[in-house]
């Protein structure tokens, strides 16, 4: 049974199967969505998932759209190295740290992007052609999201917000890299991809918060999970300078 | 030894009690009033991912060294570490189902539910209180967006507006819920499993909290699985822990509305 991946860069939700699918060793059939050009609310794409989010897997008949549960699927369902941990304690840590990854650390982290980086880039183009596009988004959530984030419809005490939790996150994330290797433990595991796809540029979007002064433990981490040649593969697919950010993780000559 | 630290049998309290129960596991039980502030106590237990996690208030776990809380995965973690049926389909892709499930309801149902019953049935229990005593409660509560959870609640945020508007956004997860069980008798697929006592515990309250959306015309297959899952034998021993006559009248507040809207 063949798989295809439906993706934009190897970067937060999209490259989470992506490097999980790579880890695996599991050749899959690349469909690259660009998401600011509105490719995942065009009717092709609509058809693979009606939600119209990124990113989408098929694997024979079915359809996956979920991302994190996408990824224990790939470990589930396919021979390769485990990337669950067997102690089922381990296994909780792992989830536990997805989620915070997921619903608390990831929508602050985007928030600032879009502010900063993203929306306005995005509002090269018409308005009118904007505001066409959200339209066509088929959940009323997710327009409102992306009204937000295109327009910049964020309040300043909602990005303060957002920076406040992007530092205690981040805080939080170093001490617990401090007496554990890994996200769930002594294995490598989900917890790392998704945890790296998350924050890979941090040492760059946030230099006063991540940097080798104040967060030794997630600079090492980072490094670590940047030189595996999984990665390395997963990040070569991208075709931006987003994805290119990741270059920051090179480790420089030594003294 | 398992510990559960839990209070009345109603929303996330009531899903390891189940889980549990479809185990037949032997486990000790440490009650608190968390619509008290009782698991603000200094001897309860705490660690970094229990002050910080997302459910705000809710069951812990104690096995051993590890507090586990968040009960999505606590029912996983009683899935793989406790002898007895697991609770977990074996069929990956019906595995993921569960998974998707517990997250969608998650952020779709265990964001609201608890804002409506709070509203229904907290509010006025914190009103009759001493409003010092209250405030001192509040203020003490660490870390800060769990102590956003109580303020809303004290200062009346909740407005009817405001609860029609939450109320609203139950129309897409119930037409989905509904839907699944169009196509299969339980959320995962063919066999009961942690999605459905995962789902349970937020969708029982809803035909007495919100009586317009959850009804026998405008969702029959739901209404038709609260009754098949309420007959459960380990949903009635679940149930005989409560110290109160209405333990479904027991809230606190859940999981927080997403930030991006």
């Amino acid at each position: 049974m063949s798989v295809t991946l439906y993706h934009w860069e190897p970067n937060a939700n999209s490259g989470k199967p992506m490097l999980t699918l790579a880890e695996k060793g599991v050749a899959y059939q690349s469909h690259y969505l660009d998401l600011l050009q509105f490719d995942q609310h065009k009717p092709d794409y609509l058809a693979v998932n009606p939600d119209g989010t990124i990113p989408a897997m098929v694997h024979g008949e079915r359809v996956f759209t979920e991302s994190t549960p996408m990824m224990e699927y790939i470990d589930d369902a396919f021979p390769g190295p485990p990337l669950k941990p067997r102690d089922p304690t381990a296994r909780w840590r792992m989830r536990w740290w997805m989620r915070f990854f997921d619903s608390y650390f990831a929508p602050s982290l985007s928030m600032i992007g879009w502010s900063i980086f993203i929306g306005p880039a995005a509002r090269q183009r018409p308005a009118e052609e904007l505001r066409a596009a959200i339209d066509r988004i088929p959940l009323e959530s997710r327009r409102i999201a992306w009204r937000k984030a295109l327009f910049n419809e964020f309040s300043a005490e909602e990005l303060a917000e957002s920076k406040r939790r992007v530092t205690f996150a981040t805080l939080a994330l170093e001490r617990h890299l401090e007496s554990s290797t890994w996200i769930a433990g002594d294995t490598y595991s989900l917890g790392d991809i998704n945890g790296f796809n998350l924050g890979y540029a941090l040492p760059l979007s946030q230099p006063d918060h991540c940097n080798d002064t104040k967060t030794p433990y997630i600079m090492e981490w980072l490094r670590r999970i940047y030189e595996r040649p999984a990665a390395r593969e997963t990040w070569a697919k991208g075709r931006t300078q987003m994805a290119a950010r990741i270059k920051i993780l090179e480790r420089g000559p030594r003294a | 030894m398992l510990e559960l630290y839990t209070s009345e049998p109603n929303t996330f309290f009531l899903k390891p009690l189940i889980a549990l129960a479809e185990k037949k596991a032997h486990f000790t039980t440490h009650y608190f009033d968390a619509a008290n502030f009782e698991q603000f106590a200094p001897n309860f237990p705490s660690d970094l991912p229990a002050s910080l996690q997302l459910e705000r208030e809710g069951p812990l776990l104690v096995d051993g060294g590890a507090i586990i809380s968040s009960t999505s995965f606590m029912l996983e973690y009683l899935s793989e570490s406790v002898p007895g049926p697991s609770l977990m389909p074996a069929d990956p892709y019906d595995a993921y189902r569960a998974r998707a499930w517990a997250q969608y309801l998650g952020a779709h149902l265990g964001s609201i539910v608890p804002v409506l019953g709070c509203a229904k049935y907290l509010q006025p229990q914190l009103a009759a209180l001493d409003p010092a005593l209250v405030d001192r409660q509040i203020a003490a509560i660490e870390p800060v967006e769990r102590r956003a959870g109580w303020r809303a609640l004290r200062d009346g945020t909740y407005s009817t507006a405001y609860l029609e508007s939450v109320a609203g956004r139950l129309a897409v997860p119930l037409a989905r819920i509904e839907k699944a069980l169009n196509e299969a008798p339980w959320l995962a697929g063919p066999d009961f499993s942690a999605a459905d006592i995962d789902a349970y515990p937020m969708l029982c309250v809803l035909p007495d909290l919100t009586p317009a959306a959850v009804n026998a015309r405008s969702t029959p297959r739901i209404g038709d699985y609260l009754a098949r899952i309420a007959a459960r034998d380990s949903v009635r021993e679940a149930l005989r822990t409560a110290k109160t006559a209405h333990p479904e009248r027991h809230f606190v507040p859940g999981i927080e509305a997403s930030r991006w809207g």
